[in-house]
């Protein structure tokens, strides 16, 4: 099962990146091989360069420092709030995660519409800001932490109730300051949680397509995913956005790699 | 150094469990205090509203001359040891010690230093750069009596530190930690539902029942003259017998038997005799068939059926009976009680 869902289609974008195949024209019937020129395109072309810049601003705005900060900060705030409170939190976070992506654009193109957007109502700002257009990146950093922090909070969540209740209290015995407590009991029992968090948010995020639904082909904007996107259905280049796509792939694999190393390395 | 000072403390969970009622308390500078208990009946809660990691709901808290009713854990200057010990295992053995003085902003070198003298004094030489995953259970509890020390407190809290180690550890421990506590002659409470490591270990007693203290004393009080059926039955390894009689003239009888003479008004009354101090003999003024005998080493419990009554009595090793013998009793040191209290 494995092997056919994983391995084929890894095997089939190594074939489609080898050829020049295109979704419409001549070589769309009859694709030749054409060995590693798609890579050479590839590793030549500054938009490719551009999108993978925007991509890694991409992830460790909203990823890595966004999903996980807000994530850790809630879980941290919420841990000893009211039931209640906690509850109805947890439940609207959540409710961001599940939603399907089309009715989460739609929402948040309604949000940030420059005529009637919601953000500009509340600023106040006259005439409206169109975000998608004027701070594209923004808007889509913005927006996927607003979507994914739930994950980081319900893990964090967890990781805290693991914490057994005499460490904290100790600290607080010792007189121990709140970012103390962070530093000494807090971080050191988590940090395994956290490493985890943020490779598994990080390769997410690193493929995430739904902020195409809101910024579409806008360039400032364009992450690896779009990229793709634009560039085989588009574009109609499938052998050259395969060949973008296996590369995409292998940077994954060596993200995950590092994350792994660290994690025996440092947490043995 | 300071003595603590409890008054009309209560504290009431959300959802309405009461699990301090009221509660006068006062222990004094250097006492070595015990906190002595059934299961539920709110020592922990009473230890942990001195640490101030509980509010309490009324009543105050005096540390030496100062009301810390209101002040977080950390301002109270107490430490505590808890029964799962709390030591960070992230951190090695000399950290772990010198953690609240890294919190004091010492130097690294300073409180490493002290660290090691402190180790050294609790025998913990060459354990001080392994972590705490490494070091058996009495060696963590040691480690933690150690962290606590290390912050000169004017106060020692312990629940329970001994109940993780097995028995024979925890015999050794308590030498230890009586020795120890001889030695820098801080104010300790110590919480605990074994009532022999109390009696052993303690200054003074406090004997509590659901949230309230039904008696404070030293051990000799507390172990001699209990001062209500439930502190009697509570107290001693093996169960106080508490026999139903009447007072006629002075004269306590239990199954119409004389066991003394005392100044008390006629009446009936619960009369108390630890089995220690029941004399198995030829003559005495109760008699029955022994019906079981337990072996505690070096004496044994003997159970003698009197009129329906069941009387345990203790015999030394050499003076045992088979089961179905007939012997008398003569229970010494009797204790009367009228609606459960002590009246003489
Ligand atoms: N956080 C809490 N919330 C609600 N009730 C509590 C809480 N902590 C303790 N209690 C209740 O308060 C009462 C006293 O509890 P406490 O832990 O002080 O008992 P204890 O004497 O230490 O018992 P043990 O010997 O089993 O440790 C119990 O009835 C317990 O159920
Ligand atoms: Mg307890």
């Amino acid at each position: 099962m494995i092997g056919v869902f994983l391995v084929f289609p890894g095997l089939w974008t190594l074939y489609i990146g080898a050829t020049n195949f295109r979704l419409t024209g001549v070589s769309a019937r009859e694709p030749d091989f054409v060995g590693l020129d798609n890579f050479e395109r590839a590793l030549t072309d500054q938009t490719f360069y551009h999108s993978l810049w925007l991509t890694l601003i991409f992830v460790f705005g909203s990823a890595v420092v966004g999903q996980n900060g807000l994530g850790f900060t809630l879980a941290w705030a919420l841990r000893d709030a009211r039931k209640w409170i906690r509850r109805t939190l947890e439940a609207l976070v959540l409710l961001a995660w599940i939603l399907p992506s089309s009715v989460v654009a739609f929402l948040w193109i309604a949000m940030l519409d420059r005529d009637g957007g919601t953000i500009n109502a509340l600023l106040g700002t006259v005439p409206g800001i169109a975000w998608t257009v004027e701070y594209p990146l923004l808007s889509i950093i913005v927006f996927n932490i607003w979507r994914g922090t739930a994950f980081s909070m319900m893990l964090y969540s967890a990781a805290l109730s693991s914490i057994p209740p005499s460490h904290l209290e100790t600290a607080r015995l010792a007189g121990s300051s709140g970012t103390q407590t962070l530093r000494d009991v807090v971080f050191p029992h988590i940090k395994r949680h956290a490493l985890t968090n943020t490779l598994l948010i990080t390769l997410w995020t690193f493929n995430d397509f739904t902020p195409f639904l809101i910024t579409a082909s806008d360039y400032d904007a364009e992450i690896i995913a779009t990229f793709i996107y634009n560039k085989a259905i588009v574009g109609g280049e499938m052998g050259y956005s395969g060949a973008i796509s296996l590369l995409v792939l292998l940077m994954n694999l060596l993200l995950a790699l590092v994350y792994l190393r660290v994690a025996r390395r440092r947490l043995a | 150094m300071a003595g603590i000072e409890i008054s009309a403390l209560t504290k009431e969970f959300p959802g309405g469990v009461q699990a301090l009622n009221g509660l006068d308390l006062s222990i004094a500078d250097g006492e070595f205090f015990a906190l002595l208990g059934p299961s539920g009946c709110g020592k922990t809660t009473l230890l942990r509203t001195i640490a101030g990691l509980e509010t309490p709901t009324s009543g105050s808290v005096r540390i030496g001359d100062r009301d810390v009713t209101r002040l977080p854990p950390g301002a109270r200057n107490v430490a505590m040891v808890f029964q799962d010990y709390a030591l960070f295992p992230h951190m090695t053995i000399e950290d772990n010690i010198a953690y609240p003085l890294k919190i004091r902003r010492q130097a690294r070198e300073t409180r490493l230093k002290h660290a090691h003298d402190v180790g050294s004094q609790l025998g913990l030489d060459g354990l001080m750069r392994r972590r705490p995953a490494e070091l058996s259970g009495g060696q963590q509890q040691r480690v933690a009596l150690a962290r606590a020390v290390a912050c000169h407190p004017s106060a020692f809290l312990f629940d329970e530190p001994l109940s993780n180690l097995d028995a024979r550890l925890r015999l050794e421990a308590r030498t230890f930690l009586k020795r120890l506590q001889r030695q820098l002659g801080v104010t300790t409470v110590f919480v605990t539902h074994d009532q022999a490591e109390a009696l052993a270990l303690a200054d003074r007693i406090a004997v509590m029942e659901a949230g309230r203290i039904r008696q404070i004393g030293t051990p000799r009080e507390v172990f001699g003259r209990p001062a209500n059926t439930f502190v009697a039955g509570f107290i001693g390894s093996t169960p106080m017998n508490l026999l139903p009689g009447v007072v006629r003239d002075g004269a306590v009888l239990v199954a119409a038997q004389q066991l003394s003479v005392l100044d008390v008004p006629d009446g009936e009354v619960v009369v108390g005799v630890r089995p220690e101090y029941v004399a198995v003999t030829e003559n005495g003024p109760l008699a029955g068939a022994v019906a079981t005998v337990e072996n505690l080493g070096t004496s044994s419990l003997v159970t003698v059926d009197v009129d329906g009554l069941s009387i345990g009595a203790v015999v030394p090793e050499d003076r045992e009976v088979e089961p179905g013998t007939r012997v008398a009793l003569n229970p010494t040191r009797v204790l009367v009680y009228r609606d459960g209290e002590l009246v003489s």
